[in-house]
Formats: C-alpha cells, structure tokens, sequence
C-alpha cells in the first residue's frame, strides 16, 4: 500500500509541475482529491483497513494529501500571477494616441460677457427685465426726456419699420416699461439687442447693452459711483485706476462716462451712467421730489472687446469658428 | 471741433501745456484730445450736444477760465467809422423764427487781397479750408465767437431781404451746388424773386461771395433752435451753421460778431462801411429765467454737501448771476447766462455745481435698498441651460443681425410676410428676419468656404412675424449641422449627418427639460426641408418646432456636397420645471424579451410603441429599438424591426410565466391591429 501511496504522490506532484494553465491544474485536483480522485478512493479503503495500520496509514494519506493541497495552491498562485503578466503583456495600449472625441461647442464671447454681466448684477440685487425690440418713439425717445428734433436723437441713428415703429436703438425703454408695470422701488437690469443705423470701422448696426435702473427714496449720485467702480473691478477681476467724467444723456442729469485705464496708460470709456433727470421720473408719475434714481448703460461688445482683447468689433458677426471655437 | 491749441492759449493767456488742457477740459465734461496723436498742436472736441456754448475759441476759453481761475479780455466795443447810408430792406415773416436779424452793407472791397497767413493757418488748423477773404473772415469770426455769419453779393440781391418759411415744393441750390427740395417745415432767406439760402444751415449758390464780388451784404441772425432742430437731419446736411444754431447761439452776440467781421474786413480787405440794418423782438428772445437752488436737494442728488460760498464761487464764476436766500442755508436763486441753452432747472445747475467742483470729489458709497430675492431669473437660467445642452452637443454659438435680404428670406421660403425697414443700411439688411434658419445657412456656407468641414451651429434669438398690424416677436432656438457624425479620427467610422443624428441631440435637450415624454413627432411640410426627411415637433398638442434635411432643391442651388439638418423650436415654450419627485429605486432584477417583427415599410414604428403602451402593463419599464432593417432577406416594400421589452417590478422578482403572460398579450395585439409578422 505504501510503495502505491508514494507512487500517487508523485505522479501528482509531477503533474502539478507540469500544468500550463489553471484549468488543467483543476483537473489535476479534481483527478485527486475530487469526489473520485485517486486519493480520495484511498481513503475511502480505509474503512476495511487493519485496525491496526489504519492509524498509520491514515495519516500517511492525510500527509500526501496536505502535501498535494498545498502544492496545488503555490502552483495556482504561479499560475494566476503568469497569467496576468501575460494579459498585461499582450494587451498593452500607445498612451500617445489620441482620445477620441466628438465635436465641442462654444458659447458666443458676447453671450458670455452678457451673462457674466447679468450675474455680477444680479448678486448686487438686480433683477433682470426683457422687452421688445420694436419699439415706438414715446418709449425709446419722448419718455426719456429726448422730444422729436432734439439734436440728442443724432446720437441715435434710427431704423424705422413704419409711422412711430422703430428698432430701439438702446434698451432703455425695457426700463420705462418696467416701471410701468412694477413701480418704485425699483432695481432693474435691461439686458438685449440694440440698433443703430451705423455701419463703419468701428459701428456695427445692431449691437448689445445692458442698463441698470434703480429708483427709491434716499439713491444719490455716490451710490452710482460705489456700485459701478465695484462691478467694473468685478469684471475685469482685478483693481482698476477709473475715472468719472461729466458727459451729457438727455435721460440723466448729472451724467456722467467712466473710464478705465489701460495698460498702455490711455483712458477708455467703458459705460455711461447719470443721476435719472426729474423729467423721466415725472412722465412716469413719480414726484421727483421724493424719488432719486440712478442709471447706467454699457456696450457688451466694448466690453467683450476690452476683456479678450477684440480688436475689430466686426468679428463678432462674421461667425467664423476659427474665432468662435476660441471660446470653447 | 477742432482748433489749434495755440489759438486758445493766445485768447485768454493761458500758460498750460496741451496735455493739461485735454485733461483739464475732459474732467470737466468738454471731451477733448489731440486731432491726431502725432501732431499736438490741434485739439479735437468732441461736444455733447448740450454744450452750445462752447462752440468757439471764446466757449472753450471761458470754460478754461473758470478751471484756471483767469479772466478773459472783454470783447471789443469800439464804433466802427460809417462811411455811407445804405441800408437793404430787411422782412420778417415771423419773429419767433427769427427774433434778431442785422445786415450791414460793405462797398468797394477788395475781395482778392489775400487773406493773411496767420488767419489761413489758424482756419487750416481748425479744418477749414481758405475760400477768398471774406469767406475767410466769416468763418473766422464764427471760430471765434460762436456765430454763425454770411455774407452775400450785394448785385446778386433782388432789393430786400427776406425771412420766411419755404414754400411747398420750392427748389434751392445751395454752395455746395447740392438742390434741396424744401417746404414750410424749413426756414429760408430769400430776396424778392428767389431764395437766397436755408436758414442757418447753408447759403445758395447764386447768392454768395465771388471774385467778381464788390460790395457784400453781412448777415448776423439769432434763428429760434426749434426752427432750426431736425431740420438738416432730415436733408442730409449739417454744416458748421446747423450744428450751432439748432443747438443754440448766444442771442446777445449778433452785434458784436458782426462789428468784429467788419474791423476785420476793413482791415484786409478794405472796404466802406455802411450802418447795421436789424430786425429784433426782445420778447421772442429765450430769457433766463432765476432758478431755486435748494441746498438739501444738492445733497439728495450728490450725496455730498458742498460749503455754501464754494457754490456760490463756482456759480459766480460760471457767469451766473447769484442771489442768497437766507444767507445760502436754504439756497440760491440762481439766473444763468444767455449762452448756456442747457441750464433750465435745478438738476442742471447741480451738474454745473458736480462737474466744476470735481466728480473725483464726490464720495463712493453703497445704497441701502430694499432686496428683491430674483425670483425672475428664470429666463436667464434657462437661456444657460439650453445653451449648456447645446454646447455639450457640439454645437457653437452663433450671433446673426437680426435684419436680412427680402431674397435670402424668399430663398428659404420661410414666411412671405416680413416686417420691412424703411431706411435700412443696404438691401441686404431690409427686412426683419422671419427664421434663423436663413443666417444659419449663411454661416455654413461662409466656414465651408474657410474649409471647415464639420460643424454645428445654433443661435438663440427672437424672430420678428407681423400679424393683422401687430408685430410679433418669437423666441427661437435654431441649428444647423454638417458633416460627419464623429469627424475623421482613428478606431471610429464615422458616417454623414442625418436626421436621426440631430433628433438625438433635440432629444437630450428635451430630456434634459423633463419634457421628452410630451414631445412627438409627425411629418412636416415645411418648405425649407426635403419634403420626405422632415418632421413637426409637438409638445402635448402644440406645434412648437421643426427639425429636417435642407431640401435638395436648395443643396442643388448651393451646391453642397451632403444635405444639412437644420431645426428650430419656439423657445418661450421650453420651460424648465424645477423639480421632479424622487421616486424609489427599483431593487429586484429586471427581464428582458426580444421580439422581432416585419412590417410594411411606410409603417410608422411609433404606432406599434402607442398600442403596447397602450396596454399599461404595470411591469412594462423600457422598449428599446435595437434594430431596424431593410434590404437582403427581407421581402421588398417590408422592414424589419428588433424590439427589447425590459420588464422589472419594485417589490418582487418577476416570475418567466407572468411575463410570457404579458408577452403572448402584447402579440396578439399587435398583430391584430397591423399587417405585421413576428418572427
């Protein structure tokens, strides 16, 4: 029995060595120690076994089959660790090509110095109000204190649509109509298109803006000052030496330009602003003794120009992706 | 305006640098620089058109006065010799028009003696070019003083001189030889038998200076601004003339610019003089009425209070006539000068007051103001959203005029009716745009011709649609895209734009604002699409929209090699809805079946999806189309189609028999209602 008990576990251990994936090292297993396995079936004998030799051949049983156990386990650990090195190796990949991509979209810059106007504004307070671009003479000119004839409406090149309909050539009218519907106190953006019949170097007929209005009891010309040089730092991210000029708009008095100043040491006017002239507050039957209010307005392109550093306004509307996809 | 620094420093004895003059003038609301930056010798303002007043070397100089704290050299009031009694007849039609009105004849001038080189220099300098001399000298004495002068050939008048409004119709050619049809709107001078020039804005051609001219009659007039305003606007002509008298010339200069022109005449030129002819109507005069300047209101509008005798000194020196009341505690009664047309109230004397005393003077604080949380923001974060979508989606942003050629907007068939600009820039800019889809085109085509290949576009603006007299103006969301599905890269073939491709990204727009599963889609017939590849997209029972391949008769006429796919969607229908509620997750495993069946061809496969859903299996979750076929093995007029139905409960494992159940039901529907096979 014992020269037969060798034999076996050597034959296993023979085998076990010569296993060249996990499968075969299983049936090596399954071959000895499974159900039917050849070592199994020894132990199986051991029932009709001499009582006296059964303890001893017990345990020469139970050592062969510890031994094969724990061969068969370093040899599946080999096996696995080859295998994977294997994997590996026939599996590796050129870092170095490219990823694969599909098409990647831009927004506008304008859009995007729209909304980044409208979200520092908003965080001060405002709300932002829309309106239409068809407008008539009594909200784009006559309640903003500019009567028919007055040389202010040179300053605005009108597009007209028909008998009193016209493009508004600035979205101040957003902010009359707002203090129509909602009254004082008010703290209003008017974002959106504008026209002008200009076409040159540097004016295009149609262009955007963004106004602010806000009307309350107790507004003055220093609170205009506070919260324009705070939204322009904002802006431009970073503190910026500005100036504020006397300037002239029909619907303002005071008014005011200010200006920024630039790396190369010259003044740039970024935005208008004023004190709201008593006679816009009185057409909207405010007592202008009571409420003050204060207005801004800015060109978007200007300042989208300023912050990429646009030189021409026209490429803008040109739509070339060769500019649009910079701003991807 | 433009004026050569040296002028102005000569006027009032000015001893600053041109830079600090810029500056100065700048900060004080006369926006000034150098005319070019090379050359520093001529400034160039750039006058608001409130400041009539500074419409002359004299305007600047006082305005630098007050900021120098200098005293200008009074005007010169010598009586000038008369040397002979001839007057010409002077009508007013209406003094209102025309409330001062002087003439003075000159006889026997030399007009060609040359105009001295220092007077030249200083005309060039401001951009006037020398004409003969006595051109020159009414210019310059316009440059000087502000008003406006004219001088015309004495032989050339028919005996008087008239004031009067134009007749309908009533032709004039004008100095620069342009004719000019005007009407009773315009104001005119004109003689006995023909006119002889539009009212302060240009003299007529056979009225004017020649070189055969020997005697002149001078002109210097007060016109009423609103006489004047609009008016050459509206012909197309502003001149030196017009810009200052619609703004406003200062009524009580007539004489002395008259005066001066003769002096400088007689000086150059020769000349007898003979006495000032007028016609004046002191009460058609504007008079300055005093204005209340409250001391609390300069606080209200500036937020600063500024020392009572600092008001009055900038106020003084502004030449304002200054009255205390109550020892300048509760404020000024204040009369301006006749020259400043814009101050009429109190908020334009605090302007005076802010722009003299310094805006960099006045405090920067923050208001205290009651905050409206913004609750309104909502178009604002939707406009994001969908342009977030649409960026992930490949798309890139486009901005179009909104304005387009009535051909481009015939061309797309789009809407016939447009809503039409009276005055556009050019014929290609006429009309108001009825689609974005025409703009859209244009910019495929511009990038193809910039050799790009493939690309998306979208734009988001409103287009413009009249309606019985009312205008209509829609928000839209357009695209347009072309090229390849997955552009040239390795590992992935890629294949050409189609409508399913764009469907897609509509889809996930949709999905992503929780409406997908209230959209459908049904043929279309707009006229812009290839008639059998395009689609209506319905919200709930709203057509809201159309997507499609560009109709070939338009790939035809532009010549593309592959068919765009283009869309566009109301976008004030596209609201974002807040929020969902959550519901559970589902933990027990799901099944799936296959079926497959063949149908006809024409057959919409979204009728066989209604009938199955229409069952309301409660364990029915998803139908996903896995294959569609046409073509070998399959009869000729049929498709084939896959479909997996995936079942799954919340509280339980499905059992095989309870969906067989289902499945052996859905069959037999299907069946039942379509010529369909499953197989």
């Amino acid at each position: 029995m014992a020269v037969i008990l060798s034999d076996l576990l050597s034959a296993a251990l023979k085998e076990i060595q010569d296993s060249k994936s996990l499968d075969s090292l299983d049936s090596v297993r399954v071959n000895y120690l499974g159900k039917k396995g050849k070592i199994t079936v020894q132990l199986k004998l051991l029932g009709s076994m001499d009582p006296k030799q059964k303890p001893i051949f017990g345990q020469e049983i139970n050592t062969a089959k510890q031994r094969i156990e724990n061969e068969l386990q370093l040899k599946k650990i080999k096996l696995k660790e080859l295998s994977i090195s294997e994997n590996i190796q026939t599996s590796s990949i050129d870092v170095t090509l490219p990823g694969r991509t599909y098409l990647s979209g831009s927004i506008h810059p304008i859009t995007t110095t729209l909304i980044e106007i409208e979200t520092i504004l908003l965080s001060a307070g405002f709300l932002i109000q829309d309106g239409p671009e068809i407008e008539n003479e009594y909200y784009n000119f006559s309640a903003l204190n500019i009567p028919e004839n007055h040389p202010a409406r040179a300053m605005h090149d009108t597009f007209y649509l028909g008998p009193d309909l016209l493009l508004r050539t600035h979205t101040s009218p957003i902010q009359i109509r707002s203090m129509e519907n909602e009254g004082v106190p008010i703290k209003v953006i008017a974002p959106g298109k504008v026209y002008r019949r200009d076409s040159d170097l540097t004016h295009i007929p149609m262009f955007h803006q963004v106004e602010g209005l806000v009307i309350d009891e107790n507004i003055n010309f220093s609170h205009l000052k506070g919260i324009l040089r705070e939204f322009i730092n904002t802006f431009f991210n970073k503190e910026l030496e500005m100036r504020f000029r006397p300037s002239y708009f029909p619907f303002t008095e005071p008014s005011a330009e200010v200006d920024i100043l630039s790396e190369d040491g010259k003044w740039l006017e970024i935005l208008g602003c004023g004190m709201v002239h008593p006679n816009v507050l009185e057409n909207l039957d405010l007592d202008s003794e009571i409420y003050t209010g204060y207005a801004f307005g800015m060109g978007v392109e200007r300042l989208a120009m300023l912050k990429y550093n646009i030189k021409d306004i026209r490429l803008f509307y040109e739509n070339d992706l060769n500019f649009l996809n910079q701003f991807s | 305006m433009q004026i050569p620094t040296e002028w102005i420093k000569d006027f009032c004895g000015l001893d600053s640098s041109s830079q600090e003059i810029i500056e100065q003038l700048t900060m004080a609301g006369v926006e000034c620089d150098y005319l070019d930056s090379s050359n520093q010798e001529i400034l160039n303002l750039s006058l608001t058109p409130n400041r009539a007043d500074c419409f002359s070397v004299k305007g600047i100089c006082r305005e630098l006065a007050v900021l120098n704290d200098l005293t200008i050299p009074h005007d010169n009031s010598d009586s000038l010799l008369i040397n002979h009694q001839d007057e010409i007849k002077i009508e007013i039609e209406s003094l209102k028009d025309c409330p001062v009105f002087l003439t003075k004849i000159i006889k026997q001038i030399d007009i060609k003696k040359e105009t001295p080189d220092w007077m030249v220099k200083r005309l060039k300098m401001s951009g006037f070019k020398s004409i003969n001399i006595i051109v020159d000298i009414t210019n310059y004495v316009m440059l000087e003083t502000g008003q406006p002068l004219h001088a015309y050939d004495l032989n050339k008048i028919d005996s008087t001189i008239k004031v009067r409004r134009g007749f309908n119709n009533e032709k004039i050619t004008l100095l620069d030889e342009t004719t000019k049809k005007v009407d009773e709107n315009y104001l005119l001078i004109s003689d006995n038998s023909k006119a002889l020039g539009i009212a302060g804005i240009m003299g007529g051609k056979d009225s004017g200076t020649s070189l055969d001219t020997e005697s002149i009659v001078l002109e210097s007039a007060y016109f009423n601004p609103i006489t004047i305003m609009g008016r050459s606007r509206m012909i197309n002509l502003h001149t030196e003339s017009s810009l200052r008298f619609e703004r406003g010339v200062d009524p009580s200069i007539q004489k002395l610019a008259i005066e001066r022109a003769t002096q400088l005449i007689n000086q150059y030129s020769g000349g007898k003089n003979g006495c000032i002819t007028f016609k004046k109507d002191d009460s058609s005069i504007p008079k300055k009425q005093p204005i209340m300047l409250r001391k609390e209101r300069i606080y209200q509008i500036l937020g600063i209070t500024i020392a009572n005798y600092k008001v009055s000194e900038i106020l003084n020196k502004l030449e304002m006539e200054v009255k205390e009341q109550d020892y300048g505690y509760s404020g000024w009664l204040v009369t301006p000068p006749s020259f400043r047309f814009d101050i009429n109230d109190e908020c334009d004397l605090i302007e005076e007051l802010a722009r003299i005393y310094g805006y960099q003077n006045i405090a920067e604080k923050k208001e205290l103001c009651e905050i409206k949380l913004s609750t309104n923001t909502k178009r604002s974060i939707r406009t994001n959203h969908i342009n977030n979508v649409m960026v992930n989606r490949g798309y890139s942003e486009v901005i179009n005029y909104s304005f387009i050629s009535p051909s481009m907007n015939i061309m797309m068939g789009a809407e016939s009716k447009t809503i039409d600009i009276q005055n556009p820039l050019s014929i290609e800019m006429s009309v108001m745009r009825t689609s974005l889809l025409p703009g859209l085109l244009q910019n495929l085509m511009y990038n193809l011709q910039r050799q790009y290949t493939n690309f998306k576009l979208f734009e988001s603006a409103k287009i413009f649609l009249p309606k019985n007299k009312l205008n209509i103006e829609k928000h839209v969301i357009s695209g347009i895209s072309y090229g390849s599905n997955a552009g040239e890269q390795w590992g992935i073939k890629s294949k050409p734009i189609d409508f399913y491709d764009i469907k897609g990204d509509l889809e996930m727009l949709f999905t992503s604002l929780k409406i997908n599963d209230q959209i459908s889609y049904s043929n279309g017939s707009h006229p812009m699409l290839c008639p059998n590849k395009n689609a209506e997209i319905i919200l709930n029972d709203l057509s809201i929209g159309y997507i499609g391949e560009l109709n070939p008769e338009l790939i035809m006429d532009l010549d593309l090699s592959q068919s765009p796919v283009l869309f566009e969607i109301d976008k004030d229908h596209l609201e974002k809805t807040d929020s969902k509620n959550y519901q559970d997750n589902f933990y027990f495993p799901s099944s799936r079946r296959d079926i497959s069946l063949s149908m006809d061809e024409n057959q919409e496969i979204s009728s066989i999806l209604k009938i199955i859903k229409q069952l309301e299996i409660p364990i029915l979750k998803n139908i996903i189309i896995f294959d569609v076929y046409k073509g070998e093995n399959i009869e000729s007029g049929r498709k084939s189609i896959a479909l997996g139905l995936i079942f799954q409960a919340k509280s339980r494992t499905l059992t095989d028999e309870e969906i067989d159940r289902y499945m052996s039901n859905i069959k037999r529907q299907i069946v039942s209602y379509f010529d369909l096979k499953i197989r």
